[in-house]
């Protein structure tokens, strides 16, 4: 299958600021791409640029077969056939839905218009409320007019953005599985942008992080999750806490320092900011952290299923700061006891069903698995 | 507003005789003026005001921040010295036509042809060009609040930029474009000055001569009542309209881009804001400045000492009254939560509508009666007759203009009382603050900027002011609106250019003033309650004339 959104070191300047910096993506048609990252990264101004309502400086962006943009060559974004569901919806206040969701199509004949619309109004359940304006219907039934307004003039990319944020939280689940499911019945492409990271996972088929105008990193959610390429990227996505080490070789193999005591590593790909082809290999790896940080210090990322509660006599190596309860059982945040200043983390955070109690001492362990680790440059 | 119903009273049961015999003579002529003269500077007003507004804040224009303001200036020139000046610039004996005539050497008036300013269309365009502004700010204002995800939504659904202008835009805008069209109309119905120096005979005039010409209260108070009708129908019309007007996204996104003009475009649009900005104040201010330059000097300067004062002393007095009163109505609405607390402000809201001339009628309706009463009074007292006590002192002026522009400071001083959070009015009771403690340390502090732009506001206005001051004047009283209006009449404007300049200066005080203020609003985009204090006085009171320097 070929590719329905190409783009190609795209770059964004508003006010001689640089918003976007040689973006690279490209999206399959009927994939839904969910693009994740902090506040002012800029995701919106991503979806605007592919809408059409902000040019770029340079780069390509390729849409299906016919457009073609790039700076020289800038397409309105009326001709583009992409649809928009904007964060508030940006319903038309003086029409009725009715109207609202024909705007895009009032050049087809009333006929053509209502075999348009009504399989949209019956998959998104809007046929009572024809006739109303936007202001007499929920959140929810506003994003189901936006959303069938958009695709009332079949667009070949359907653009969200931050489309649940205005849902009340207990709807936004069910929301979002029924609109995944209709976007997919049509074989609809679209992007959705977001801050929050569970709605990626519940909603699209890719991610894509961003960071401070580029896309850091773009796979399927899980394959990130499992192996994330920098420290930003597990850092956005809250995949675990950070365990500061330093890595000793022994008799061929490494062993990590910590202060929970030492971690020893078989042959786990090793992650590091400044030299990703360098997977796995010790001796890299210690040319790198010999010359690349003095202090010899790196950080682990520890997922919370890693963390293993050790409930025999053994002297105990941290301590609870804090407890909540949720539904995967109590959640403890642990501070480090070691005063070994390199080695001293701020909170690790893991699940048990054992009830402790805040200011306890006890001994973790971390189970073997495919370590991720970081150069200590955050810091 | 008792006065208005005494009015109204008495030009109900003036005479059945008098009514048919004014229907027979004039009355329909006055009626048919009056109307099309509304109805030809609303359209003209709205032809100017929405497309500048839509030029200004669509398009890239060369020169728009400059523009951006200055098409707001022509609110500060009275209309009666825009006719006079131009006037003075068309006429037959004027410098455009001797120099055509020059210059094709033609001889006599039948050679050529050239329009003639002193009709109705003529004083319809001198007056739209100075209340255009009113329909300019308010479309600007409403473009400005709307949503642009809405714009950009109808660009994604595949209209041009100008398409989604006329169906999303434009529409949006509609209610303040309303209220703009009827405040405009208010203005025209309660011109006097301008339809009296081009002899447009309306109701206004025939108000006031009836009164001064030929002593008849009687008439003058029916015609007033009839006035009032028209008004009474425009007031309703804009209630109406702000009814629909409920639309407004929570947050709307106000980052929008400029739609690009072509060339051609770019000077054709330049050229229609400038001649706006020139026709409406460029141009007549220059004259005067000429004028004042070549006749004025020191004698002239000393002569308006006396009616400068005069003027001063009653716009100060208004204005302090005015805002005061707004202030206790205000705090008073804002320290109970019953419904009803909202009457007194709105019932005195209402006097705005009323023109000028009208309320003076009602004055001399209501005091001139009690004036007699007093008297009889003094004299079964036995005290010295004190004489027309209300209506022939400056009391009834200053009465008038309270009345008159009460809706100006209560809107202003309400959306300042709007913006301090309801949690404001109960924290210092928290900490053991009485209610006078509360409202003096808390409340008076954080309102006196809206105090300060109420009272400047209404200043102004009062400044302006002419026909109730011609009507209820006493006798030699002279202001700058009074003197000024007086020289026009007798076409010699020359001896007091330096009057007129003072009051186009006051008049511009507070639109500088306030563009002032929300310039630096825009310098820091950050801060919410700026935006909150817009999004408020956008939606003040519907007699509010304060509209007007909201940008």
């Amino acid at each position: 299958m070929s590719d329905l959104l190409e783009i190609h070191q795209l770059s964004v300047q508003l006010q001689n600021k640089v918003i976007l910096s040689d973006v690279e993506l490209s999206l399959q048609a009927g994939e839904i791409l969910g693009l994740v990252g902090p506040s002012g990264c800029g995701k919106t101004t991503l979806l605007n640029v592919i809408a059409g309502f902000i040019e770029p400086c340079s780069g390509q962006l390729t849409i299906g077969n016919e457009i073609k943009v790039s700076a020289d060559n800038m397409i309105a974004p009326e001709h583009r056939n992409i649809g928009m569901i904007f964060q508030g919806y940006a319903l038309f206040p003086h029409l009725t839905v009715d109207a609202n969701i024909c705007f895009g199509i009032d050049k087809l004949s009333k006929r053509e218009q209502a075999s348009r619309i009504n399989p949209l109004l019956d998959l998104l359940k809007l046929e009572d409320l024809t006739q109303r304006y936007p202001h007499e219907l929920s959140g929810g039934q506003q994003q189901r007019v936006a959303i069938a307004r958009a695709l009332a003039p079949q667009p070949k990319l359907l653009l969200l953005d931050e489309p649940f944020s205005n849902i009340d939280a207990r709807l936004r689940n069910e929301l979002m599985i029924e609109i995944r499911q209709l976007l997919k019945h049509l074989n609809m492409t679209a992007i959705f942008v977001t801050h929050n990271k569970d709605e990626v996972f519940t909603f699209a088929d890719k991610i894509a992080v961003m960071h401070q105008g580029n896309i850091l990193q773009t796979g399927m959610p899980a394959a990130v999750c499992k192996q994330p390429n920098s420290w930003q990227v597990a850092d956005f996505l809250q995949l675990g806490s950070w365990l500061p080490v330093v890595v000793q070789v022994v008799d061929q193999s490494n062993s990590l320092v910590s202060a929970i005591g030492d971690i020893f590593v078989e042959n786990s790909p090793l992650d590091t900011e400044h030299s990703e082809e360098d997977h796995s290999d010790t001796a890299g790896i210690k040319k790198f952290i010999t010359g690349k940080n003095s202090n010899g210090s790196l950080q682990l990322l520890i997922k919370p299923q890693f963390i293993n509660l050790c409930m025999s006599d053994a002297p105990a190596n941290v301590q609870i700061e804090h407890i909540s309860i949720t539904e995967q059982g109590y959640h403890y945040l642990l501070s480090s006891l070691s005063r070994d200043d390199c080695l001293k983390f701020d909170q690790l955070s893991f699940y048990t069903d054992v009830l402790l109690t805040i200011g306890q001492q006890i001994k973790i362990t971390i189970k073997s698995h495919d370590f991720v680790i970081f150069a200590n440059t955050h810091f | 507003m008792v006065p208005v119903l005494i009015m109204l009273f008495g030009g109900i049961s003036a005479s059945t005789e008098l009514f048919t015999h004014l229907w027979q003579t004039v009355l329909p002529d006055y009626i048919v003026n009056t109307l099309l003269l509304g109805i030809l500077v609303v359209i003209l007003s709205l032809i100017f005001g929405v497309t500048a507004a839509a030029i200004i804040f669509h398009t890239n224009i060369i020169g728009k921040k400059i523009l951006r303001w200055l098409l707001m200036l022509p609110l500060a020139m009275p209309a009666y010295l825009v006719a006079y000046l131009y006037t003075d610039l068309f006429d037959y004996a004027g410098p455009v036509q001797r120099a055509l005539r020059e210059c094709f050497s033609w001889q006599s008036p039948d050679d050529y042809w050239f329009f003639d300013i002193r009709t109705l269309p003529g004083a319809a365009l001198i007056l739209s060009l100075v209340l255009f502004p009113y329909v300019y700010m308010l479309a600007r204002t409403a473009f400005e609040h709307q949503d642009q995800h809405l714009l950009r939504a109808g660009r994604s659904l595949g209209l041009s930029a100008q398409k989604s202008f006329f169906k999303i835009a434009l529409p949006l805008a509609r209610p303040a474009i309303a209220v703009a069209a009827t405040l405009v109309l208010m203005e025209t119905l309660a011109d006097f000055a301008t339809v009296q120096y081009f002899s447009v005979n309306t109701l206004t005039t025939a108000i006031y001569d009836t009164w001064l010409g030929y002593g008849d209260l009687a008439t003058a108070n029916a015609l007033a009542s009839v006035l009032m009708l028209f008004i009474l129908f425009a007031v309703i019309a804009e209630q109406k309209a702000r009814a629909g007007q409920r639309h407004q996204s929570h947050s709307p996104d106000k980052s929008h881009e400029a739609v690009l003009l072509s060339t051609v475009q770019q000077v054709f649009a330049s050229i229609f804001c400038w001649l706006l900005a020139i026709g409406g104040f460029i141009l007549p201010f220059g004259l005067l400045i000429i004028m004042a330059l070549e006749y004025s000097d020191v004698e002239q300067l000393i002569a308006l000492l006396p009616t400068g004062k005069n003027s001063l002393e009653v716009a100060f007095y208004a204005a302090t009254i005015t805002s005061f009163i707004a202030l206790v109505l205000g705090l008073y609405r804002r320290l109970g939560r019953d419904r009803w607390r909202i009457l007194p402000q709105q019932i005195s809201g209402f006097g705005y509508a009323i023109p000028g001339t009208v309320l003076a009628m009602a004055m001399l309706a209501t005091f001139g009666p009690l004036d007699h009463w007093i008297n009889n009074f003094a004299v079964i007292v036995g005290v010295q007759e004190p004489g027309l006590l209300l209506s022939g002192s400056i009391f009834a002026i200053i009465f008038a203009f309270v009345v008159r522009f009460a809706a100006i400071a209560n809107g202003t001083v309400e959306s300042g009382i709007n913006q301090i959070p309801n949690s404001v009015d109960l924290a210092p009771a928290s900490l053991g603050a009485g209610l006078t403690k509360t409202l003096f340390k808390v409340h008076l502090p954080l309102l006196k900027p809206s105090i300060l732009v109420a009272w400047l506001l209404v200043f102004v206005e009062a400044m302006k002011e002419l026909p109730a001051v011609l009507l209820l004047r006493p006798f030699n009283f002279e202001t700058l609106s009074t003197q000024i209006y007086q020289l026009i009449s007798d076409e010699m404007l020359e001896q007091g250019a330096l009057g007129a300049i003072l009051i186009v200066f006051f008049g511009l005080l507070p639109i500088i003033f306030l563009n002032k203020n929300n310039e630096h609003k825009q310098n820091k985009p950050s801060n919410e309650n700026n935006e909150s204090i817009e999004n408020n006085e956008n939606k003040k009171n519907p007699n509010n004339r304060n509209l007007e320097e909201n940008t």
